[in-house]
C-alpha cells in the first residue's frame, strides 16, 4: 500500500514535470491554430480554433518551396554522409593501418566544430565558386558536421560486430566489398537508420549556414519561419503554424527512436 | 583498437590490406578534407589578412594584427565573459534539475516511459522555433510567461529590451531546453548501476542523503563529467536561439561569441577580423572536444 501510495505521488511529480516542460511546445500548436487576436489576448485558453493560419502558409510565398528546400538538403547530406560515413566506419574499424587511430580521433574530434567558426570561409568559397544560395551547396556545408558524425555514432556499431561473420563470408567466397554490403549493411542497419535520421535532424534544425550561404532561392523553413516575425507585425499565428509543420519530423524521430536517442546525442549533439 | 591488433598482418599482404581500407577509408576523408580542413585552413589564411566584405581591391598580409586586436577590443572579451558566465550558471543548473529529475525517474512508476520520452522533445525543438517561442512568451504585454511573473509581481519587465534580463531570459531559454539532455545522460547512467551498491548502504544504515553522496555521486562522476564537456561545446555554438531572440541586444548584453563573429562578418563586413575570431573559437572547441573524444574513446571504440 505505501508503496502504491508512493509511486502515484511520483507520478504525479513527473507528471507536472513533463507538463511544465512541454509548455512552450505546447503554446506553438495551440497558436497555430489561433487568430493573431487571439494570440494577443489575456486569456491564452478560450479561442475558437481556426485552420487559417495553415491556409495562409501553404499558400505563402515562400513557405512551401522553403519547406522543400529544407527536405532537400537534409535528405542528400543525410544521404551523401552516410553512404561516405559508413563505408568509411567499416574500412576503420576493419582494415590495419598505420594512421587509423589518429584517424579516428580526428574524426570524433572536428564533429564539434561550431559551424560559425566556418560560416565565414564557407560564405567565401561558395562564392568564388558559385555555389552561394544553392541546394547543393548547402548540403555541402551540412555534410561538413554530418559525415563525422555518421562515422562516430557508426563505429562502436561496426566494431561490436564479431569477425566470425565476414571469416565466413571470406570462406564462402566473398569479396571485401560484398561482404560489407551483404553482411555488414544488414548487420548494422538499425545504426545506418539512426545516424541517417539523426543526421536528417541536424539539417532539419541548422540555422547559421542556412542564415549566410542562402539568398533567395535556397532560402530553408527555420528562415522563413524567422522571417514570419517580420519588421512591423509578428505574424505569430502562421510562425506558429510552420513551426508545428517543423516540429512534425522532430515528434517522430523523438517517440519512435527513444532507443538509440542517448547513443545519438553523445555521439554528437543535436543542435543547430 | 582491438580489432586491428588481433589481426596479424604478413609484410607481404599488407598491400592487399591496405587497398580495400583506402577505397572504404579514402572518399570520406577527401570530402572531409574539402568541405572542413580546406574551409579551416581558409579561415587561418584570411585571418592574417585584412579582407572586407565589400572592399574589392588588394588584400593585404598583416601577420597577426586581427588578433592582436581581438585581445584589445573590450567587446571580444564582453562576448567571452558572457560565454564564461554561460557555461558557468546555465549548466550547473541544468546538471542539479537533470540529476534529481534522473533519480525520480529511477524508480517503478506508471507511464514513466512514455513520460520520459516526452521529456525528451525540447532538446530535438529547432533552436530557432525555441527562441521564437520564448520571444513570443516573454512579449511584456501579451506574452504567457511575462504575465505569469507579473502575476507573481515579478513584473512588468521588457525582458528581451532590458540589459539587465535579456541575458536572464537567453539562460532561461537554454535551461529549459537543454536540461532535459543531461537528464537523460544521468538516467542512462544510473540505470546501469548495480543495484547492490544502494541497497548495500541502505542496510549499512545511510540515509537518502549519504547514500545520494557517497554512492550516487561517485558512480555518476564520469558520466556527469562527459555531459559536462558535451555542454560545454554546446554553450560555445549557441547562435540560433539567440540570433531570434535578441541578435545580441540590447546594447551587446546578449552579444555571445558566435554572434560577434556574426555581427563582425556580415554586418560590419569586416570577414578578416571575424574570421581571426572563428578560429579562436575553433581552437577552443577543439581542445574541449579533445577531452570529450580521450575520455568517450575508451568506451566508444573498444
Amino acid at each position: 500500500m505505501r508503496k502504491r501510495v508512493i509511486s502515484f505521488v511520483v507520478l504525479l511529480v513527473a507528471l507536472s514535470i513533463v507538463l511544465i516542460e512541454l509548455f512552450p511546445i505546447m503554446v506553438v500548436i495551440v497558436n497555430g491554430f489561433k487568430r493573431d487576436i487571439d494570440i494577443w489576448s489575456k486569456n491564452p485558453f478560450y479561442f475558437k480554433p481556426t485552420l487559417r493560419s495553415y491556409q495562409l502558409i501553404f499558400t505563402h510565398r515562400e513557405f512551401p518551396r522553403s519547406l522543400r528546400n529544407s527536405f532537400v538538403v537534409a535528405s542528400l547530406s543525410a544521404l551523401v554522409s552516410v553512404s561516405l560515413g559508413s563505408m568509411a566506419a567499416y574500412g576503420l574499424s576493419r582494415f590495419n593501418f598505420k594512421f587509423n587511430d589518429a584517424l579516428i580521433f580526428i574524426l570524433l574530434m572536428v564533429r564539434m566544430i561550431p559551424q560559425i567558426s566556418l560560416a565565414v570561409p564557407f560564405y567565401m568559397i561558395f562564392r568564388s565558386i558559385g555555389l552561394n544560395d544553392n541546394v547543393l551547396g548547402l548540403s555541402l556545408a551540412h555534410i561538413s558536421f554530418n559525415l563525422p558524425y555518421v562515422v562516430a555514432l557508426l563505429l562502436p556499431f561496426f566494431s561490436s560486430i564479431p569477425r566470425e561473420y565476414e571469416e565466413a563470408a571470406k570462406v564462402d567466397g566473398c569479396r571485401t566489398f560484398q561482404i560489407f554490403l551483404k553482411i555488414f549493411f544488414p548487420l548494422a542497419s538499425a545504426g545506418i537508420v539512426v545516424a541517417a535520421v539523426f543526421a536528417f535532424l541536424m539539417s532539419w534544425n541548422e540555422f547559421i549556414y542556412a542564415l549566410v550561404l542562402t539568398g533567395t532561392r535556397a532560402k530553408t523553413a527555420p528562415i522563413v519561419v524567422n522571417a514570419f516575425l517580420g519588421q512591423y507585425a509578428p505574424l505569430w499565428g502562421q510562425l506558429s503554424a510552420a513551426g508545428t509543420i517543423m516540429l512534425l519530423p522532430v515528434f517522430a524521430v523523438t517517440l519512435s527512436l527513444q532507443r538509440y536517442i542517448i547513443r545519438g546525442l553523445s555521439a554528437g549533439g543535436i543542435k543547430g | 583498437m582491438q580489432s586491428s591488433r588481433s589481426m596479424v598482418i604478413d609484410p607481404k599482404k599488407r598491400g592487399r590490406f591496405l587497398a580495400p581500407f583506402f577505397v572504404f577509408v579514402l572518399p570520406a576523408l577527401i570530402v572531409v578534407g574539402a568541405i572542413l580542413a580546406y574551409p579551416v585552413i581558409y579561415a587561418l589564411a584570411i585571418s592574417l589578412t585584412d579582407r572586407e566584405l565589400l572592399y574589392l581591391g588588394k588584400t593585404n598580409f598583416i601577420g597577426l594584427r586581427n588578433y592582436s586586436e581581438m585581445i584589445r577590443d573590450r567587446n571580444f572579451w564582453h562576448s567571452l565573459s558572457l560565454q564564461l558566465g554561460f557555461i558557468a550558471i546555465a549548466i550547473p543548473i541544468q546538471l542539479v534539475i537533470g540529476l534529481f529529475v534522473a533519480i525520480l525517474f529511477n524508480r517503478e512508476f506508471p507511464f514513466s516511459k512514455i513520460l520520459r520520452s516526452l521529456l525528451m522533445l525540447p532538446v530535438f525543438v529547432l533552436p530557432v522555433l525555441s527562441g521564437l517561442t520564448w520571444r513570443l512568451m516573454l512579449q511584456p504585454s501579451y506574452g504567457v510567461l511575462a504575465s505569469f511573473f507579473n502575476s507573481i509581481s515579478l513584473g512588468p519587465i521588457a525582458w528581451l529590451a532590458d540589459t539587465r534580463y535579456a541575458y536572464v531570459a537567453i539562460l532561461l531559454q537554454d535551461i529549459w531546453r537543454m536540461w532535459p539532455f543531461m537528464f537523460m545522460i544521468i538516467y542512462a547512467g544510473l540505470s546501469s548501476m548495480p543495484s547492490e551498491y544502494v541497497e548495500a548502504a541502505r542496510i549499512d544504515g545511510a540515509n537518502f542523503f549519504q547514500r545520494f553522496w557517497y554512492v550516487l555521486l561517485p558512480y555518476l562522476k564520469s558520466v556527469i563529467a562527459t555531459a559536462f564537456l558535451l555542454r560545454m561545446i554546446d554553450a560555445l555554438r549557441i547562435f540560433s536561439e539567440v540570433y531570434v531572440m535578441t541578435y545580441g541586444g540590447p546594447s551587446n548584453a546578449t552579444m555571445l561569441l558566435s554572434l560577434y563573429i556574426h555581427k563582425q562578418a556580415f554586418e560590419f563586413g569586416r570577414l578578416s577580423y571575424a574570421a581571426s575570431v572563428a578560429v579562436f573559437l575553433l581552437i577552443v572547441a577543439l581542445f574541449i572536444s579533445y577531452f570529450v573524444v580521450k575520455r568517450g574513446l575508451r568506451g566508444e571504440i573498444e
